[in-house]
């Protein structure tokens, strides 16, 4: 329990939800109402996941915060949530990204903004529930919550394909996720059948950890079982080959939207990984980790390829996250501390930098209505405040030592080197294709003349809006401290990260046995 | 006949009297709407009230051709809670169109109390009896629009494939008792165990009379192959009717499978299960991959109901495979799906209103800007139709899927279609998000003006919307009711 003894976890996920029913009783034709309580709802939530961070303790090992309560006794479902340091890292970001992204939506949107408040605060509760529910069931209730806002976040306020987009989001998602419920099912009845017909606490997620480490979820089942989580979670990441609904979902969605397809919504798919998948079906894990590695090792490089030729600026950032989240899998499943460690913090850092990227999109969207990056040029000389934090987090995204996006990767690779030498000298590779990708869009966009179509633009082309810069300023913040000071995300989740690899590195032996 | 008989018939028995009565109140006061509906409503919570009564006590009558357990009960009460729904939703279509709401009542009234006679039978005859009195009714309701030649014409198909069906399964009854030499379920089933057991003959005409009450109840329940009558019947009634149409008989239908086969005809559940599985598979995915194509979307909602059949059957199958959770599964499944979409085919009823509006997809455009209520709720019901969460066909889905890995151990057959299942609810989700696509991502063809909708409607739509949530976020307020309901069927 937490010192102040208040359920904090819980309040952290459900203020949201009760800031969508304040936003609800708001005049629809007041839209300043609805952005200022979705605002200062994400506030107040943000600064609770502060005071749990003030007060987790990193030497315990475990989850922090539990509460839990009977749910659905006669299946052994509870409402049981807790944080060990990776979900804390995580609801963080995700708290943190939610807030920044309802403020960056106070000028794009200016349609039905109740209604898209009520929204992201809906969605603010499923993926903070993600991260912190400690049952499966539970946990794939959230999973399922985050998909509708998000489907009607990019059907109703996105471009012009956002129906084909918001659709094939949907589908792509589902898919996944009910064939892991099919597994999680799978999952606890053999749980239940092994204590002889008791459901009790077949859903839990510590009692079935417990359950897999005594090798009862080995073999065939596990291996089916792994591979139905996996799916979904690739999916989420995503992976190549599952990564096409990526890009048109980016494209379409607002800006917010995709700040938090990015930022969250993809690092569900890594959290349930770690948190899921491995711990689960360690032996699985092993038996699936080559296939996965490659993916990720095409995932890398395919996205990095596809961004260098992309005309759309969101598309190359869309693809360019293909690519970052490729080393995220690489680094979870090279099953060693570094690795993991860096896939961790490549989790959080794509979250801040990809996010900021697409803010600055969003910018730049705003006063143009293009995204053309052939029609840009000479941003440097005619918004240089604008230019100046594009070129920031452009480096940070390239990788530039210092800032946050070099340490996840350098430690990724790290731990792969030691594990599988050749993937990390071809995921090495690609930093240069990714610098390549980068800095030659940064460099059509920024410098040289102030190109023709901008110039037609007149007095549309304005700098930097307070109000914009008031999004990026923290996430440009937080990319230096944790560049210059990565320990402090790493203390906090080095429980979690042993904790996955005990249970992973145990089966080890058995699996390679399999393998041979 | 005496008085125990009496009291533990007693709601089917104030059920015809409710029916008789709402006439009656119609002579009295003709044309008084108000006095007809209020009769309706009063009586049927009359009944309602019998049924908890006479459930706990839990009795039998006529020398135990009619049986009153909990299954009874749950099933009644599931009957009743459909019928005052459907009478909250249709008074306002009606009325619009110059139909008499008095006469629906009552024809309606007389479907349920043949409902209620299936939930109750311990014996076939009494079972068929019972299904007549549900299906004669529907035919009615079916054409209740004489004047719309679409009407009748759905209702011609559904009478000349209703009455078709009925004698396949009267004829499998008849098999049945040459073979077994009893119509009393319990009989039944002691005689097919004596077969089982090789303690009795097994002769051919035995495994003739079970196809032919299999092709019976698959007409009754429109599982495909033998469906075919269901989506012109569902286009062609009033939507209200539809609505009911889509949810009464069907789990009338799947009342009688339970008394039938999972009551008489257990014993022989090896030999029977292989065929209900492939009618599982076969009438989730025909279901769903027909309503992709559709752009009506009461049509729409007549594929994806035989869907829902499909899914249901799921839950038997497994329960045939020795799972009680399978059983319980497709009753929570069975009031789930009723709540959910009774209160989809409301919206629909609640949007054409008005004479001359089509239920096609373009009646849908933009209406979340025209009756941003109506669009929020058919949002609703629609996440809880596809099984998103947390929904009352989530968790219904979930207890069936439960149920079929559960079984999947002894029967590896289920294990494919517990992942058939959940394909199927991914590609459900493409139809029916094509709905809210509609609703709150286009804008409207051209001006259709906003109907204004009466109390009963609201009132309606509050109870159907609540229960999808609260059954989604709380199942266990049914579950203990289900699972009793269940094993009442065991002998």
């Amino acid at each position: 329990m937490t010192t102040s003894g208040l359920p904090l976890l819980s309040i952290v996920t459900f203020l949201p939800l009760v800031g969508a029913l304040v936003v609800a009783l708001t005049k629809s034709s007041q839209p300043n109402q609805a952005r200022y309580v979705a605002f200062g709802f994400a506030v107040a939530t943000w600064v609770v996941s502060l005071v749990m961070l003030t007060q987790f303790v990193t030497t315990t090992p475990g989850t922090q915060f539990g509460e839990s309560a009977s749910w659905i006794p006669a299946f052994g479902i509870n409402y049981k949530v807790g944080a060990d340091g990776l979900s804390l890292v995580l609801v963080v970001l995700t708290t943190t990204l939610s807030a920044i992204s309802i403020l960056a939506s106070f000028l794009p949107i200016q349609n039905r903004v109740k209604e898209y408040m009520i929204s992201f605060l809906i969605l603010e509760v499923g993926m903070t529930g993600v991260f912190v529910a400690q049952d499966l069931f539970l946990f794939y209730i959230f999973w399922e919550v985050v998909l509708v806002p998000m489907y009607l976040i990019i059907g109703i306020w996105g471009g012009k394909n956002r129906i084909y987009a918001t659709i094939k989001f949907v589908l792509y998602t589902l898919v996944g996720s009910l064939l892991m419920l099919v597994a999680i099912l799978a999952t606890a009845y053999t749980f239940a059948s092994s204590q002889g017909g008791s459901w009790t606490n077949a859903f839990d997620l510590q009692t079935l950890i417990a359950f897999a480490g005594a090798g009862h979820l080995n073999g065939t089942f596990g291996i089916l079982a792994f591979g139905a989580f996996a799916l979904a979670f690739a999916i989420k990441v995503p992976m190549f080959p599952f990564h096409t609904w990526l890009p048109d979902a980016h494209v379409e969605a607002p800006t917010a939207g995709s700040v938090i397809l990015a930022g969250v919504l993809l690092k569900l798919g890594g959290y349930g990984f770690i948190r899921f998948a491995l711990p689960l079906f360690p032996e699985a894990a092993h038996w699936w980790a080559p296939l996965i590695i490659v993916l990720s090792l095409i995932g890398i490089i395919y996205g990095a390829i596809v961004a260098l030729v992309q005309p759309d600026l969101k598309k190359l950032v869309a693809y360019s996250s293909v690519s970052h989240m490729g080393f995220v899998t690489l680094g979870i499943f090279a099953f060693n501390q570094q690795a993991l460690q860096g896939a961790i913090l490549q989790m959080v850092n794509h979250g801040l930098i990809t996010g900021a990227l697409f803010l600055l999109v969003g910018v730049i969207y705003e006063r143009t209505h293009d995204r053309t990056i052939a029609k840009m040029g000479g941003l440097g000389s005619a918004t240089p405040v604008y230019a100046a934090a594009f070129g920031f987090f452009v480096f940070a995204s390239v990788g530039l030592p210092g800032l946050s996006g070099f340490v996840g990767e350098f430690l990724t690779l790290l731990g792969t080197f030691a594990a599988i030498p050749a993937a990390a000298v071809v995921a090495t590779f690609v930093m240069i294709l990714a610098a390549g990708y980068l800095l030659w869009m940064f460099q059509r966009v920024a410098f040289g003349e102030l190109s023709e179509f901008l110039k037609g633009l007149g007095d549309h082309l304005v700098d930097m809006k307070p109000i914009e810069a008031m999004t990026l300023v923290p996430l440009g913040v937080l990319v230096v401290v944790f560049g210059l000071f990565p320990g402090l995300i790493l203390e906090v989740i080095s429980g979690s990260v042993n904790a996955t690899l005990a249970a992973v590195q145990q089966a080890a032996p058995i699996a390679l046995g399999l393998l041979r | 006949m005496n008085f125990s008989d009496v009291t533990a018939m007693a709601p089917f028995i104030a059920a015809i009297l409710v029916a008789g009565a709402v006439i009656l109140v119609d002579f009295a006061w003709p044309g008084r709407k108000t006095a007809a509906l209020a009769t309706t409503f009063a009586g049927l919570a009359v009944v309602a009230l019998l049924t908890v009564l006479v459930g706990q006590a839990g009795s039998t009558a006529f020398n135990g051709s009619y049986k009153v357990d909990a299954l009874t009960t749950f099933l009644d009460l599931l009957f009743i809670a459909i019928s005052a729904l459907t009478m909250a939703f249709a008074p306002d279509y009606l009325g619009e169109r110059g139909l008499p709401v008095a006469e629906f009542a009552s024809v309606l009234l007389f479907a349920m109390s043949g409902a209620m006679l299936i939930a109750g039978s311990a014996d076939l005859i009494v079972l068929f009896l019972g299904l007549e009195l549900m299906v004669l009714p529907g035919y009615l309701l079916a054409g209740y629009h004489k004047t719309d030649g679409f009407s009748t014409e759905g209702a011609i198909k559904y009478f000349l494939l209703g009455s078709f069906s009925s004698a396949i399964f009267l004829f499998g009854i008849a098999f049945l008792f040459g073979m077994t030499g009893s119509t009393r379920i319990d009989a039944i089933y002691g005689n097919l165990k004596q077969v089982v057991d090789g303690t009795a003959p097994f002769s051919p005409a035995l495994g003739l009379g079970l196809a032919f009450l299999t092709t019976g109840v698959a007409f009754k329940i429109a599982a495909v192959p033998f469906h075919y009558w269901t989506p012109d019947a569902y286009q062609g009634s009033p939507t209200p009717v539809t609505g009911y149409l889509s949810v009464g008989p069907k789990v009338g239908a799947f009342a009688l499978i339970i008394r039938l086969f999972a009551g008489a005809l257990l014993p022989m559940a090896p030999q029977w299960n292989i065929v209900i599985i492939v009618l599982a598979a076969l009438t989730m995915t025909l279901g769903n991959l027909v309503a992709l194509t559709q752009d009506n979307v009461k049509r729409m909602l007549a594929y994806s109901s035989i869907a829902h059949t499909g899914y249901m059957l799921v839950g038997f199958a497994a329960f045939a495979a020795g799972q009680m959770r399978g059983l319980e599964g497709l009753l929570f499944y069975g009031a789930a799906y009723a709540f959910m979409n009774l209160g989809a085919f409301a919206v629909i009823a609640a949007l054409q209103r008005k004479t001359g509006i089509t239920s096609n997809l373009s009646t849908f455009a933009g209406l979340v800007r025209r009756e941003p209520a109506l669009a929020w709720l058919m949002f609703l019901f629609l996440l809880s139709l596809t099984g998103i969460p947390p929904t009352a066909g989530f968790f219904g889905k979930l207890y069936i899927i439960t149920a079929a890995v559960q079984a999947g151990t002894a029967n590896p057959w289920l294990n494919v279609l517990a992942i058939l299942a959940v394909m199927n609810a991914a590609a459900a989700a493409f139809y029916y998000l094509r709905v809210v696509v509609y609703m709150f991502m286009r804008e409207p063809d051209g001006e259709i003006a906003a109907n204004s909708h009466g109390r009963l409607v609201w009132g309606g739509l509050a109870v159907t919307t609540v229960l999808t949530i609260v059954l989604g976020l709380f199942p266990g307020l049914l579950l203990d009711l289900v699972s009793t309901a269940a094993k009442a069927v065991i002998h």
